[in-house]
């Protein structure tokens, strides 16, 4: 399974990282998935969330999450991008695409992925509030 | 023994650093390091519940027994996404 990490402060380009995508003739489902930041937390606005991370590890936990994906479902690609730092309202902080023959496999994966990545991968956000 | 203990996140507002040195006796636990950890910085003993805890990059549990020169990351339940 190929697969393709980035945890960047850039904004999160999405024509290229379509641009740039690759399959083969035995796939039939591509799904992608776009996390964006919303503009209230609880009752409150906010404009922006600030992201922090333990670098090596959210690498090395999100290449087991990859590996325990590769064995889970025949999967072609998996590409995973994460915005670090700061990310205001409506902007994408998290995308993901998986590769796949089938769209069932393809939507369980990359569920199954985005699941675990919340609940193992060491990234926290903290509110920016309005300063109204 | 020393090892280097990090804190992550609001973790580090409660402690007022993100890296301290701890000395601890050979054969020291997690467990241990917390103990010691919550005398030096008592705002870490309201989260003992939640705390996940690292050594390198790798999750371990309070049992795992610590070697020389070892890093430690504390840090609350994580919020990608």
């Amino acid at each position: 399974m190929k697969r393709q990490l980035t945890l960047t402060t850039q904004p999160i380009d999405e024509p290229a990282l379509l641009a740039q995508r690759s399959l083969s003739d035995g796939m039939g489902a591509v799904v992608c998935f776009l996390g964006v930041v919303r503009g209230t937390q609880g009752d409150a606005s906010i404009r922006a969330l600030e992201y922090e991370v333990f670098q090596r590890m959210a690498e090395h936990q999100i290449n087991l999450l990859f590996d325990e994906v590769a064995q889970r479902w025949p999967i072609e690609s998996v590409r995973l991008v994460h915005r670090i730092g700061l990310v205001q309202v409506n902007e994408p902080s998290l995308w993901v695409e998986v590769v796949a023959p089938h769209r069932g496999e393809a939507f369980a994966a990359c569920q199954w992925l985005i699941d675990e990545m919340k609940r193992v991968v060491p990234i926290w956000k903290k509110p920016v509030m309005d300063k109204t | 023994m020393r090892v280097t203990v990090c804190f992550y996140s609001y973790f580090k507002d409660l402690t007022g650093c993100a890296q301290a040195m701890e000395t601890l006796p050979d054969g020291s636990t997690l467990d241990a390091l917390f103990q010691q950890l919550m005398l030096h910085f008592p705002k870490l003993a309201g989260m003992k519940k939640s705390t996940l805890m690292a050594v390198g990059v790798d999750y371990q549990d309070r049992t795992c027994v610590l070697q020389e020169g070892d890093e430690v990351s504390l840090f609350p339940p994580v919020q990608g996404g």
